[in-house]
């Protein structure tokens, strides 16, 4: 018996009808005047009827992006295979430093633990990732376990120059550049519950929660906010990520 | 209206007048004043009444310090009006005061009431008739504390941001010292965070002709990177966290070194008549005039012990006020009473006051040589300028674990060793004169910096550089009087609480009945528990307990720095709540439904959809539908995972075939039940575990855990949110999903506790044919991202043979009829498998251990005092949960755990704990129920489908 009722792609069109992934934040996109379409699957908010004014807020305030649709797999392997198995599977050959992030190959690569971590990578390359990621598992030396668990954590990206005060009002890690610089990587809670803050560059935060408090988060997000002047932005509001943190990066 | 003429420095903009109302009645301020520094400058003397006396109350030390001014701001009480800023049109009322602030009938109480209100009067005069307690405890609390909150909820709340604040250095103290200290730390690259309770950084120096330097120092600081937080007051230390209170937010600041530089306090003197309207410190009166330009009054008497007062007199002289005489405790003449001199004041020294005159205010103060037998003097005057010394703001620092011994030189408690990371800088630290104040701060900050490693060996040599300047630098201390406990005219009270109207003499009747230690003192006269939290009174109250007890200060010593240091709504601290609910990814359509939804643990979760008894019985005649994402849902992967199993339940899960599914009940060391669900092999190193919505957390804790403990080779993975699950039940259930997938669902092929993988409606799906709610069943599983199209595939396939969705009340009502238990409703903390009527769970002729295995072996040799059974009712009452089964009529022996109508048996059935020897087929019970006794009957088998034939079919 394989894994696939873990898989978000492993969809198909019956009956007519094609399964659609759905955020659980999509409520509450839609009601912030979102226009959703159809891409890997998934139903995204692209836009909220203001591509300019959205990416004006990135720039000059902040804004929350729902990117619940990135895919996530889980690797749990003994702490010598780890790495190995990372490195196989195109994840990069130095190790990871527990804390920071690596972006590799269009994916964060995130030690959880010596012997966890978790690959975050675009909804598009989800299949493929986890195909060389189980076959670099099953070519390990003890047991590997790859397991898909996009549908276990929701997700928002945070950015903008007022994204570390948004943070202050419901999170107590510190995300300061000292303590979380770009690429750092903070387990803890957020809005009282177990989160994982990945810093993506200086002004752009990815947090991952549960996904049954997608509707909590969002409310949470969207109150602190709104009043520090955010604005929900769609997906398309975002910058490639690779770009921005390569700039970043050439900045530090 | 007393306002001077332009001031230097003033805060005040003469250009821009503001309207308020105090009491109903409008009063004209300038921006820029607080409400004191208007109603002062309106001719207001009275602003408040006290707490227990009800005495007339007026500015008193203008720094917020003090309870004095407390008001009512639109509708919140215990706002200072001392340093509240005007707002136009803000509403400002009096406390404490019935029916009017001029006219007080509780003023009695001052009047004749005081020999029947010492401290604990209310325990000792109202303790008789005890029945008549409450309603002398309702007057009481009627005619205690310190205002009214609004009845209206609305007008109760606010809005609260809590804010949190990482920083490398937190400089508690705006003034010179505290600013010095932070711009020193920033400039080595620490990242710096400064809190003032003052509207802007600069502290005495800005009433001090100091504005300009202040500003400058200020500007110098925020140049090197320092957020300053104005009008915030830090409340306490708590392991180095500091929340601190500004406007309606409060930050939570986690620094990882704290440069404390609060100053110190003047202090007041305790004498008869101490609290009149008109008596003030003299800094207070000096900020008055200084920053709001307010003439504190016409003709001024000076009492001072140090040098501190003359000075503010003399800035006060400089501005206007006339001072006509200076009591100075110490027998030096000192220089710097010599210009007070030279403009006409009389100069006293060896004296003190022993009195303040006047009905609603000052007109008069009595002047005695400290001496006893000296022939006091009277001196007309409308405002006394109390400096009774200084007392260090260290509650801070002795928070944080500091230690403070007391100066014999300074007449205070000082601050003696601090705890790492902990610095104290300028009066705080007992250092003196503007320069060295400075020196200190910057030293302090740069020895904090350092100590992060901010600016390496160089920061090192600033440090050692800055200490031997700031040794050089340390001015020669003025002498400093030590003033009498109190100074006693003979007749008045002579408060030495201003908060809670403690006087001198109680503080010895406290003493006298035995309350004789500074801690026993406090807690019985309630002294320095008030709003100023020790501020004014914890030297007097030292001083008083030492004179009853013949102990020096250092004897008596302190009583314990508590937070909050300031005074903070209570809304402050409860703040804005987060309630992270969880939902499943299906919750949007219950909504769709109408669902009656309700929390079930931490889920958000459909109760029931408007009928639950139709539910559950349409679940019997066609087919329901149910959200169980609330599920946990455990994957358990690796070489020793069934091992592991094996060692956490009684039964065998290593032994279980692939593609199959158990039940298991979990159980403790001590052989309770903990939590039960399923397990369904996966392949050979993979299980699915389910387990109750309410336990998965402790469960997957408890996994860890042991896995942890054990160094097993298994991975586990929670995925209790990453896959929404729907329970598909009914006689049509085989149907419905036979149309939506293409897997074989024939009974042969797909069995009862079989589990297989299927797309259902185009969806990866696990699918464990299952039935906890007793009729055909299959628990689909899916990823939570395709919940809706799963749920809605669903209902429309079962559309036309009469599918509809069920809560979790009609699935309580099904599972009911099959007995099937709900840990934590239908168990508790003792119950073991065999009480619960399931001993076919526990495998004893295994050789593993498992955990509780030890506990239940000991169980089999014993009787069960209470087994778990099924009971039918006879007069179809439906008992409540939690009610007494009874033991020969009369004895609680037991009790009901669940009961419900059942609309398909069409009787009234439950569980309930009854004495082992009742639980047999067809005993009776008796259930009393909110005084009712209810006749029961036992049934031992599933009230519905008792042989599994429907489950299996």
């Amino acid at each position: 018996m394989s894994f696939e009722f873990l898989a978000v792609d492993a969809a198909s069109p019956s009956a007519g009808q094609a399964p659609v992934a759905h955020s659980p934040m999509e409520a509450q996109a839609r009601d912030a005047g979102a226009r959703f379409e159809l891409r890997d699957g998934w139903n995204v908010a692209v836009d909220y009827g203001d591509a300019a004014g959205e990416r004006a807020a990135i720039e000059t305030a902040g804004a929350w992006t729902d990117v619940s649709q990135l895919g996530k797999i889980e690797l749990q392997a003994p702490a010598s295979e780890l790495a190995r198995v990372i490195a196989s599977a195109g994840g990069g050959e130095s190790g990871g430093e527990f804390g920071l992030a690596r972006r590799v190959g269009g994916a964060w690569w995130c030690p959880l633990t010596p012997q966890r971590a978790l690959a975050i990578c675009p909804a598009s390359a989800t299949p493929a990732l986890r195909a060389r990621l189980e076959d670099a598992a099953s070519a390990a030396e003890g047991f590997v376990s790859v397991i898909e668990v996009t549908t276990l954590y929701a997700a928002l990206t945070l950015s903008g120059p007022a994204v570390r005060e948004i943070f202050a009002r419901f999170c107590a890690l510190d995300l300061r550049s000292v303590s979380t610089p770009v690429h750092g990587l903070r387990p803890g809670s957020v809005a009282r519950t177990p989160g994982l803050v990945l810093r993506e560059t200086e002004d752009r935060f990815l947090v991952l929660f549960g996904w049954a408090l997608g509707e909590y988060m969002w409310t949470v997000v969207a109150d602190a906010g709104e009043r520090l002047g955010a604005r929900p932005a769609g997906a398309d509001a975002l910058a490639p990520l690779d770009g921005a943190a390569q700039e970043a990066d050439a900045g530090a | 209206m007393s306002r001077l003429p332009a001031q230097p420095g003033e805060r005040i903009d003469r250009e821009s007048t503001l309207t308020f109302s105090f009491d109903g009645r409008p009063v004209a301020a300038l921006e820029g004043d607080t409400i004191g520094s208007a109603l002062h400058a309106a001719g207001r003397r009275t602003i408040s009444r006290s707490f227990k006396y009800h005495r007339r109350r007026g500015l008193f030390c203008c720094t917020g310090h003090c309870p004095n001014c407390l008001v009512a701001v639109d509708g919140a009480p215990g706002v200072r009006a001392c340093v509240e800023p005007v707002v136009e049109g803000m509403r400002v009322e009096h406390l404490n005061a019935r029916p009017s602030l001029e006219f007080d009938v509780m003023r009695a109480t001052d009047l004749f009431g005081g020999p029947f209100t010492p401290p604990g009067f209310y325990y000792k005069t109202f303790i008789r008739p005890r029945r008549l307690w409450p309603l002398y405890e309702k007057f009481l609390r009627h005619a205690a504390g310190l205002g009214v909150l609004p009845r209206s909820q609305d007008e109760r709340e606010w809005r609260t941001e809590y804010r949190r604040r990482h920083a490398d250095v937190l400089v508690v103290g705006g003034g010179v010292a505290g600013l010095a200290a932070a711009a020193a730390a920033a400039q080595l690259g620490a990242d710096v965070v400064l809190v003032d309770d003052g509207p802007e950084p600069g502290g005495r120096l800005l009433a001090e002709g100091g504005a300009e330097q202040a500003r400058a120092l200020a500007q110098t600081a925020r140049t090197a990177g320092v957020e300053i937080l104005v009008q915030a007051s830090a409340l306490g230390y708590y392991d180095g966290l500091v929340p601190v209170w500004q406007g309606d937010t409060l930050h939570q600041v986690r620094a990882r070194r704290h440069v404390f530089a609060a100053g110190t306090i003047e202090q007041p003197l305790v004498f008869s008549g101490n609290d009149l309207p008109g008596v003030m410190l003299a800094e207070g009166a000096r900020r008055l005039a200084a920053l709001y330009a307010v003439r504190p009054g016409e003709r001024a008497v000076l009492v001072t012990t140090s040098d501190r007062g003359l000075e503010a007199a003399a800035a006060l002289q400089a501005a206007g006020v006339q001072i006509v005489a200076v009591a100075d405790l110490r027998s030096d003449p000192r220089a710097a009473a010599e210009p007070l001199v030279n403009a006409g004041a009389e100069l006293l020294s060896g004296h003190t006051i022993v009195e303040a005159v006047g009905r609603r205010a000052v007109t008069a103060a009595v002047l005695a040589p400290l001496e006893a037998g000296g022939a006091k003097r009277r001196f007309s005057c409308d405002v006394v300028l109390v400096s009774g010394g200084s007392a260090p703001a260290s509650s801070l620092p002795l928070q944080s674990g500091a230690r403070a011994a007391y100066s014999e030189q300074d007449g205070h408690f000082a601050l003696g060793e601090l705890p790492e990371g902990v610095h104290a800088a300028g009066e705080l630290a007992g250092v003196q004169g503007s320069g060295a104040v400075e020196l200190s701060g910057t030293l302090e900050g740069t020895r904090a910096a350092h100590s992060l490693g901010f600016g390496g060996a160089q920061a090192e040599q600033l440090a050692a550089d800055l200490a031997r300047r700031l040794d050089g630098a340390t001015a020669e201390r003025s002498p400093v009087a030590v003033p009498p406990a109190v100074s006693d005219a003979g007749h008045g009270k002579c408060f030495a609480c201003l908060c809670e109207d403690v006087t001198s003499k109680d503080i010895g009747l406290t003493v006298a009945e035995g309350y004789d230690s500074i801690e026993l003192s406090k807690r019985y006269s309630t002294v320095t528990m008030g709003p100023c939290q020790g501020r004014m009174c914890q030297l007097a109250s030292v001083r008083l307990v030492g004179r009853e007890t013949g102990q020096r200060p250092e004897q008596v010593g302190l009583t314990t720095a508590r937070p909050p240091w300031t005074s903070v709504p209570m809304g402050a601290l409860a703040g804005r709540p987060f309630e992270p609910a969880k939902r499943s990814a299906i919750h949007s359509r219950h909504r769709a439904l109408g669902a009656n939804i309700m929390w079930a643990g931490d889920w958000r979760r459909a109760y029931h959809y408007g009928d639950p008894l139709q539910e559950a019985l349409s679940v019997h005649r066609a087919a329901g539908v149910i959200d169980v994402s609330t599920l946990g849902k455990l994957l358990l992967r690796g070489p020793q995972a069934g091992e592991f199993l094996d060692m956490m339940y009684p039964n065998r899960f290593s032994n279980l075939a692939p593609g199959r599914v158990r039940y298991g009940v979990m159980t403790s060391d001590a052989g309770r039940i903990t939590d039960d669900g399923t397990i369904c092999r996966l392949d050979e190193q993979s299980f699915y575990v389910t387990t109750t919505s309410s336990g998965a957390g402790a469960v997957e804790q408890w996994f860890s855990w042991w896995l942890a403990d054990w160094r097993m080779d298994v991975h586990l993975t929670d995925l209790t949110q990453a896959l929404c699950a729907v329970n598909l039940a009914g006689p049509r259930a085989r149907e419905i999903l036979s149309s939506v997938t293409d897997l074989d669902c024939d009974p042969e092929q797909f069995k009862y506790l079989d589990g297989r993988r299927a797309l259902v409606a185009g969806v990866p799906c696990l699918i464990l044919r299952i039935g906890f709610v007793g009729e055909l069943g299959y628990e689909i599983h899916c990823p939570s991202a395709h919940g809706e199209h799963l749920w809605d595939a669903l209902l429309e396939a079962g559309g036309g043979v009469g599918i509809r969705p069920f809560g979790l009340e009609p699935q309580r009502v099904l599972r009911l009829q099959k007995m099937h238990i709900i840990v934590g409703q239908d168990t508790d903390s003792e119950s073991n498998p065999y009480a619960a009527a399931m001993p076919w769970i526990v495998k004893l002729d295994r050789d593993e251990n498992f955990i509780g295995r030890w506990a239940l072996e000991h169980q089999t040799d014993r009787e069960p005092e209470t087994r778990l059974v099924g009971f039918e009712m006879a007069n179809g009452a439906v008992p409540t949960e939690g009610s007494v089964v009874l033991a020969g009529g009369a004895t609680p022996a037991g009790q009901v755990t669940s009961a419900r109508y059942s609309p398909q048996l069409e009787k009234v059935i439950g569980l309930a704990w009854v004495p082992a020897d009742l639980a047999t087929d067809g005993a009776e019970i008796v259930i009393s129920d909110a005084g009712a006794k209810l006749a029961a009957r036992v049934v031992t088998q599933p009230f519905y489908d008792p042989e599994g034939a429907v489950l299996r079919s």
